[in-house]
């Protein structure tokens, strides 16, 4: 497989996952920032925090200043001038699609092609929960549909290591949203509002029914944790997804040459030790965000050798077969 | 209720569809007794779907002048081109015969030029032609095979003979959407297809790929054969052609810096280190190829590919310096050529060409200006054509002033008033020029494809069928002969 095609399946994966997290966080938001409207609170905070979350602080600013008006869930969801809005990652996952279409079924790429169209198409008048939605559906049928279209191959493992480097990043970013929820004082720590923000945690990342399941009692910013970081068993928390890209980068790179030795594969094993030792009462302790912090950066470090060290790894003629 | 064939106007030319008195022409028989089954609203809710299902699929080009890349569906008209098996073997014939022929042109003008000094061609406008590559004296390509893929472009004429119109032996395009036309046909309008009568056009990838495996090089096997194909990239006006060949065929499609030359072999950067490339099918043009021997500024090419070509590692598909024997000027001196080569007279006609470089034909062209239709010799997709009839006195003047300053670039022909199909324009049927390309595939033989694309101009008016000038297209049906009882 070129180097290229593998890079390229590889950030397709991430820009689908990305997606899918961006519509069900903005679409959580939405319906929260509707309901304290209709309650009488304020609710440019929650928007803050999501675009907190996402380090897009500066860049919203910019942008609300330059269109006064712009409110965070357009810049978010409909923004053509936003690279990382809704809009422009379907445009940039499509991009790909079509560069890489001879690697995928033709019922991928008409997934991901009409996907684009609706996109383009989407209305802001209308609201975001159709796009958002229909956003959600498509991945999920894309995803799908690779699996049950397309050849096995080191292709497929490329795109699940995006898919699930990218996950594990909306994850940690979901959790961390709670970092920039301010509540009103300290006392109102596993009261009324502090449950309620929990709550809104669990759902951005289609955890709050897995949570009912897993727990009997009380939503605790401790539970929480342990859930979405450390669960075994439930598929969007880090420790799931950091497993799951151990299992799809080892066979990703099975024939590649000194593949044990690739710092992409010591990033790993870094962050396997990290996921193993920890605990979720420590974690809170000693603070969560600072923990999510250094798991953001690990990931960061993981791309960054994976980009470095095997797609832009120029092949020497010595190692021609 | 409006029958869509009733009160149909042709124009000047030939209709395929209606004979001159007014019938329907035999070929067309079964379809028209089926698309009277229709009216209007039946064809627009039929070209809705099979435009949609065009756009969904991602069958688009980029409009080339556009920076944006915008992409768009080539306009496609359900009613086909019809033709019968009787035409068919006469057009077949004649295209191998002019495959065959401009391939022996080929190694004799890069080889010892016997045809130049027998008077085939005048010697100047051989090494004078921009398409002439000197690079490539002295080069045979496995097999004697330089236009392995030919597009050989047809018209139809006032008394029903199809004519050359020009080769293109350099990278032509347009099958995919052969391919493409006929699966939209078959998915929206599969009651319009006369029963079990329509030759295939399926087969053309696998061809294209056994033929790709004949010209490899030597002493390669043909099990272990890595062919590719090199696209320019994602923004080129035909990327969804190479990108739907490579999945057609199963082959990798790369670009210029997925490939890497070292000691005259071609290797492929895979993840896993170097894979060697034998044959390559691209679809970048000439001066892009190598940076090292063509133009420098290139990034789409691979430095030292040229080298590996002329040493016999890589086959290059099709051969570089093609353009020699398919522009607009040598085009007049093939039918010499195929007499020469072949002993033969040419099958098909050529459309009669008079080309600025000869005096002669020069001074014809600057007084017969206003009836013919004068062309650059080295531009393509429509760009740069006087139509002398329709031309007012100023575009004419300026038209021979660029011809006196700069005889060599032009060629004219008579306007041709070559025939129409039909085209639905959103309310009714109305005559659309339409020209044929038919595809020749040559590795150890020719193959060609059973129709080709039917190119159709834009509106009734107009002789350009180029899709660059809005022009569309349609399915081609080539009949199958008609079982003995």
């Amino acid at each position: 497989m070129l180097s290229r095609v593998a890079e390229n399946l590889y950030w397709l994966g991430r820009y689908l996952e990305r997606a899918e997290n961006v519509a069900r966080m903005a679409e959580v938001n939405y319906n929260a920032s509707v309901e304290q409207r209709a309650t009488g609170g304020d609710d440019a905070e929650l928007w803050t925090a999501l675009i907190g979350a996402l380090d897009a602080e500066e860049e919203y600013a910019a942008a609300a200043a330059a269109t006064p008006g712009l409110s965070p869930g357009d810049w978010l969801i409909f923004s053509e001038a936003n690279p990382n809005s809704l809009r422009s990652t379907v445009s940039l996952a499509r991009s790909l699609a079509r560069e890489l279409r001879e690697h995928l079924s033709r019922e991928v790429f008409e997934e991901i092609n009409l996907l684009y169209l609706s996109a383009a198409r989407a209305p802001h008048t209308a609201g975001m929960r159709p796009f958002t939605a229909s956003v959600k559906r498509t991945v999920a049928a894309i995803v799908g549909l690779f699996d049950n279209t397309v050849l096995l191959n080191e292709g497929r493992e490329w795109l699940r290591c995006g898919l699930f480097i990218e996950r594990a990043d909306m994850t940690s970013r979901i959790v961390d949203a709670k970092y920039f929820i301010l509540l009103p004082s300290p006392e109102d720590i596993g009261g009324t509002l502090d449950t309620y923000q929990w709550m809104g945690i669990l759902r951005s990342a289609s955890a709050l029914e897995a949570f009912r399941k897993r727990y009997r009692g009380a939503i605790t910013g401790v539970r929480v944790a342990e859930l979405l970081l450390l669960d075994d068993d439930f598929p969007r928390s880090l420790r799931f997804c950091v497993s799951a890209l151990i299992r799809h980068f080892e066979r990703a790179t099975e024939a590649t040459p000194r593949h044990q030795s690739l710092p992409a594969a010591r990033e790993l094993a870094l962050l396997q030790l990290d996921m193993g030792a920890a605990e979720a009462e420590a974690i809170v302790e000693t603070g969560l965000h600072e923990f999510l912090d250094l798991f953001q950066a690990r990931l960061a470090r993981l791309h960054d050798a994976m980009t470095e060290g095997i797609f832009l790894a120029v092949p020497t003629a010595t190692s021609a077969r | 209720m409006g029958d869509l064939l009733s009160g149909y106007r042709t124009l000047a030319g030939p209709d395929e569809i209606f004979a001159p008195d007014g019938t329907i022409r035999h070929a067309y028989a079964e379809f028209a007794e089926r698309l009277r089954r229709w009216d209007a609203d039946d064809y627009r809710a039929r070209q809705a779907a099979s435009d949609l299902e065009q756009l969904n699929g991602g069958v688009t080009f980029t409009v080339s002048q556009d920076q944006a890349g915008t992409e768009r569906i080539f306009p496609f008209s359900l009613i086909p081109r019809i033709i019968t098996a009787e035409e068919w073997a006469v057009i077949e014939a004649g295209l191998v015969q002019r495959v065959t022929a401009l391939n022996r042109f080929l190694t004799d003008l890069y080889g010892d030029q016997r045809s130049v000094r027998d008077g085939v061609i005048p010697p100047e406008l051989v090494e004078g032609s921009a398409g002439f590559n000197p690079h490539m004296r002295g080069f045979i390509p496995p097999l004697g095979v330089w236009a392995h893929i030919a597009g050989i472009d047809l018209i139809r004429d006032r008394d029903g003979i199809f004519r050359v119109l020009e080769d293109n032996l350099r990278t032509p395009s347009g099958v995919s959407y052969v391919l493409e036309n006929r699966r939209t046909m078959l998915n929206v309008v599969p009651d319009l297809f006369p029963t079990g009568s329509v030759a295939p056009v399926d087969e053309y990838s696998d061809r294209l790929l056994e033929m790709l495996v004949a010209v490899r090089p030597a002493g390669i096997d043909a099990d272990e054969t890595r062919a590719v194909i090199l696209t320019p990239g994602s923004y080129n006006s035909a990327y969804f052609e190479h990108s739907f060949l490579a999945r057609q065929m199963g082959v990798e499609l790369v670009e210029g810096r997925d490939l890497l030359v070292h000691d005259h072999h071609v290797y492929l950067r895979a993840i896993t280190g170097l894979e060697p490339v034998h044959v390559i099918y691209r679809r970048v043009d000439d001066d892009f190829l190598d940076p090292l021997v063509f133009r420098a500024d290139s990034a789409l090419g691979v430095a030292g590919l040229f080298d590996a070509c002329r040493a016999g590692n890589v086959t290059i598909v099709n051969a570089i310096g093609n353009g020699v024997v398919d522009d607009k000027v040598t085009c007049r001196f093939v039918p010499d050529a195929i007499r020469y080569f072949l002993g033969e007279e040419p099958i098909l006609p050529n459309v009669d060409t008079y080309v600025g470089a000869l005096p002669s034909d020069l001074d014809f062209i600057l007084a017969n200006l206003g009836d013919l239709v004068m062309k650059p010799s080295n531009a393509s997709g429509g760009y740069g054509i006087v139509i002398g009839p329709q031309a007012s006195r100023a575009e004419l003047q300026a038209a021979r002033e660029r011809l006196r300053s700069n005889p060599s670039g032009y060629i004219a022909q008579p306007l041709q008033e070559f025939s129409t199909i039909p085209a639905f324009d959103g309310e009714r049927l109305e005559p659309r020029r339409a020209d044929l390309r038919p595809f020749i595939v040559t590795g150890a033989s020719s193959w060609v494809l059973p129709g080709g694309l039917t190119r159709v101009a834009a509106d009734s008016v107009s002789y350009i069928v180029n899709s660059s000038q809005g022009g569309g297209s349609k399915d081609t049906w080539v009949l199958r002969p008609a079982r003995k009882a």
